[in-house]
């Protein structure tokens, strides 16, 4: 049987890991020797796709542009294609959970439907389907890399993910030709990768702090044994909102109309990152932001930084806090403390956390790999390469059903090890009643209401019998991956019949078999549209090339070439945005070999002036 | 009584077969499902030691290349040995449970329990005159935190005094081997209802001391 893969699908960059020996390691690409691939998929017009670097490449020639400025991308009409980042985050989101910032930056459709899809022209794409592409882009990678076929994987997923949003990391594996064999919660998988198990006994912390979650996870650890006790987390909080802060810094004061322009926001929003990272190395650092007609400079120094962090960092701390006080430990008593994500690398952070568990967080492992990592050491247990170790998980939101009033009744609690599994009594309320319907809650609040609904069931048929008769069984099971399952048995002859359980969430296995039909084409079209690509590409660069010859060394061009330079110039401008590859690539050479003379002779005369230059340096 | 799904060894009474090693979805107790005996006190290190090395048999990880009904029998199991261990692990849980094996049932919290209403008498006004100076934004809300606070100590000290009371319930229990259990389930009952009463005004005075904190 093949080996099993670990994949951390982050919402910015995604990772493949494997076990190499007894160690854990991250397949780099084998082109570029990256080891993250940005968690980016580029829809192409024609219908293919491209993702990670080249989708940000392609970035520029899929935005809808118009007066001036980046509408969103997929406009509906348009079928220029789309660029999809942090698709992670609408990960199992119906329609209704969309936020309007949502809608500003993509064009969604079935609005009230229980999945969120992205429309871009008249094609229609789930985010599991997006999701696939990244996980098939990293299946490649390794097959690539390592010669050997990947077919099962451990996927990570953030601790609070809940119920919906597994469904969904899960469904977009088997889309992507993946056996999910397992999910794994990312602080969890972090504490297998720094090898902790070496220690008999101990108590381990991992603080994530990610582009916009954040997570805190404490375990026990004892003889290989790594048992979560408490998770907690905040998931609207991470690295991004440090960025946020420094680009309002740098955007204070500008008049709104420049403000809220897209191109300036996400420039300055790059500025931000950029800053933010070098003073995790530097004092103080110049941001610089180019703008039409100005530019915007200002010196932040890591004390600013720090002050601006400061709240931010102290939310996380509340976190850790209450974690603690649910795993009944006072913050001394943690023997190891784990740091993931990037935004750890922050010297803040770093201090803050080692104040609060009195001890240097442990970080000789790059907090972007560690859950990969970790999450390929899961995959060597599942392998039964790793019988010395064992994960006992949680469930991070507790489970409960709605009853009478629209209050929630708890039936599984938050922090509880998974898999659990608690059966329940139902009954019917009236005289031959036939069905049940069972509202399925996750969710911390007294009210169902403030609780999100995770499923509606439906429970029947039942024999019609007068009301508080039927005694059916159901038994709610959470299994390894942290997925709901439930079972329901109708006790009337003691023989027990399987009621039917109908979830009305997610996609359906009818709509999953359809997609993998459907699945996006990855032959012929996409090798076209890459080449069409390219082809624009190489336009670009051969007008942008001449253009900055011609200035510098225009004297050096007869008037006749000139005159033919601007001839063909003018006609690949005019067919470069089109659709005809073999036009576009024909003009390009047509260009190419008319300006070749004059590219010879900018090299003659290069050198030559060199040659004096250097002739002149060396005399004595 | 069933018998081993995958090898026919019977009649079983445990998660794991002790033939032939392989989980089983069995319904089970929480004391078989631990194999341990049916005692009311339990040494919970060596509780944990016990659920620890049946996860590493029982445990999906074990099974994740094994055919189909293997892993689902290992799921169920492990999810009902998890179950039985966070029952069994928690004393109050486990003389609850203890009084559903018998077919007793704990009454409803709503009612105070003898010898407890004193003190809920003075929790509650000292809530009430928080809650009201904390609505008015009268000045004493510093001075009420402060004497809802050692309410609040002074519950935990009578909680733990009830927990210990109740390890001598169940050591009462297991010493009376056949005699008349009535007095026994009555006084289980009473403290256990004293527990979660205790535990009902933790909480309450707790949810008061974070709503009166500053933002």
């Amino acid at each position: 049987m093949s080996r099993i893969f670990g994949i951390d699908l982050g919402t910015t960059n995604s990772l493949i890991a494997v076990m190499d020996g007894p160690h854990p390691r991250v397949v780099s690409d084998p082109a570029s020797g990256a080891a993250l691939l940005p968690s980016v998929v580029a829809i192409l017009p024609a219908g293919g796709v491209a993702v990670g670097e080249r989708a940000i490449e392609m970035e520029p020639h899929l935005m809808a542009e118009k007066d001036g400025t980046v509408a969103p991308a997929g406009l509906p009409g348009t079928d220029q294609g789309a660029v999809i980042r942090s698709v992670k985050r609408y990960m199992g989101l119906g329609g209704t959970d969309l936020a309007e910032g949502d809608r500003k930056r993509y064009v969604f459709t079935e609005l009230d439907g229980p999945v969120v899809r992205f429309k871009i022209g008249e094609r229609v794409y789930t985010p599991p389907q997006i999701s696939a592409e990244i996980l098939r882009a990293l299946k490649t990678r390794a097959e690539t890399a390592l010669g050997e076929s990947v077919e099962r994987v451990v996927i990570t997923v953030p601790a609070y993910f809940n119920d919906a949003q597994r469904q969904a990391t899960r469904d977009a594996g088997r889309l992507a030709g993946l056996t999910v064999e397992r999910l794994v919660n990312e602080p969890t998988a972090a504490s297998l990768a720094y090898g902790l198990h070496k220690m008999a006994a101990g108590r381990v912390a991992v603080y994530d702090l990610g582009g916009g979650t954040f997570d805190i996870s404490i375990l026990t650890l004892r003889e290989g044994i790594f048992e979560v006790v408490a998770t907690n987390g905040d998931t609207h909080l991470g690295g991004d909102d440090i960025d946020h802060l420094i680009l309002e810094l740098m955007l204070e004061g500008l008049p709104d109309d420049v403000r809220n322009e897209r191109r300036v926001w996400n420039s300055a929003r790059q500025v931000a990152e950029d800053g933010k990272r070098r003073l995790s190395e530097q004092e103080r650092v110049d941001l610089r932001l180019e703008l039409p007609g100005r530019t915007v400079e200002r010196v932040l120094t890591r004390d600013q930084l720090e002050r601006l962090a400061e709240p931010l960092v102290e939310r996380t701390l509340k976190c850790c806090r209450t974690a603690l006080r649910d795993a009944r430990l006072e913050t001394g008593e943690i023997d190891a403390v784990v740091l993931v994500g990037g935004a750890t690398r922050m010297p803040l952070v770093r201090r803050r956390v080692g104040e609060l568990f009195g001890r240097e967080p442990l970080c000789s492992l790059d907090p972007d790999q560690v859950v990969a990592l970790g999450a390929a050491v899961q995959a060597g247990i599942l392998m039964g390469d790793r019988d010395d170790l064992l994960l006992l998980d949680v469930v991070p939101l507790s489970l409960g059903i709605e009853t009478m009033g629209g209050v929630t009744e708890r039936l599984i609690h938050r922090n509880t090890t998974i898999p659990t599994s608690v059966t329940e009594m139902f009954t019917t309320a009236a005289d031959s009643q036939t069905h049940v319907d069972i509202h399925v809650l996750q969710g911390e609040r007294e009210l169902a209401r403030d609780c999100r609904s995770l499923a509606r069931f439906k429970l029947g048929p039942i024999e019609p019998k007068p009301a508080g008769v039927p005694r059916i069984a159901v038994t709610f099971l959470i299994d390894a991956n942290g997925i709901l399952h439930v079972m329901a048995n109708e006790e009337e002859t003691g023989a027990g019949h399987m009621v039917e359980v109908k979830p009305s969430y997610g996609l359906t296995e009818e709509e999953i078999e359809r997609m993998l039909e459907e699945a996006i084409d990855h032959g012929e079209d996409d090798i076209e549209q890459r080449l069409l690509i390219a082809a624009r590409n190489d336009a670009e660069q051969i007008l942008a090339a001449l253009g900055k010859q011609l200035k510098e060394w225009g004297h050096l061009a007869t008037d006749d070439e000139c005159r033919r330079f601007s001839e063909v110039a003018a006609r690949l401008e005019a067919v470069r945005k089109g659709e005809d590859r073999e036009l576009i690539a024909g003009t390009v050479q047509e260009l190419n070999d008319l300006s070749t003379p004059f590219a010879e002779r900018i090299m003659d005369e290069a050198i030559r002036r060199t040659l004096e230059k250097r002739s002149v340096e060396d005399l004595p | 009584m069933v018998r081993c799904s995958a090898c026919g060894h019977g009649p079983l009474n445990s998660l794991l077969c002790p033939h032939c090693g392989a989980p089983q979805a069995v319904e089970v107790d929480c004391f078989a499902a631990l194999g341990i005996p049916r005692k009311l006190v339990i040494d919970t290190r060596r509780l944990e030691r016990i659920y620890h090395e049946l996860s590493r048999k029982l445990h999906p990880d074990r099974f994740a290349a094994r055919g189909v009904q293997l892993r689902d029998a290992s799921l169920k199991s492990t999810a009902l040995l998890t179950r039985a261990y966070r029952t069994l692990r928690d004393p109050v849980a486990r003389g609850r449970y203890w009084l559903e094996l018998l077919g007793e049932k704990l009454g409803d919290n709503n009612r105070v329990p003898p010898g407890l209403a004193a003190t809920v008498f003075q929790v509650q006004e000292e809530l009430e005159e928080l809650r009201e100076a904390h609505s008015t934004g009268a000045g004493r809300v510093a001075e009420l935190v402060a004497g809802v606070a050692k309410c609040r100590k002074d519950l935990e000290v009578q909680l733990g005094k009830e927990l210990a009371a109740l390890e001598e319930n169940f050591m009462r229990w297991d010493e009376n081997g056949s005699q008349d259990r009535t007095p026994l389930i009555a006084a289980l009952k009473e403290r256990l209802s004293r527990i979660a009463y205790l535990k009902t005004l933790v909480r309450d005075v707790e949810h008061h001391l974070e709503e009166a904190a500053p933002a």
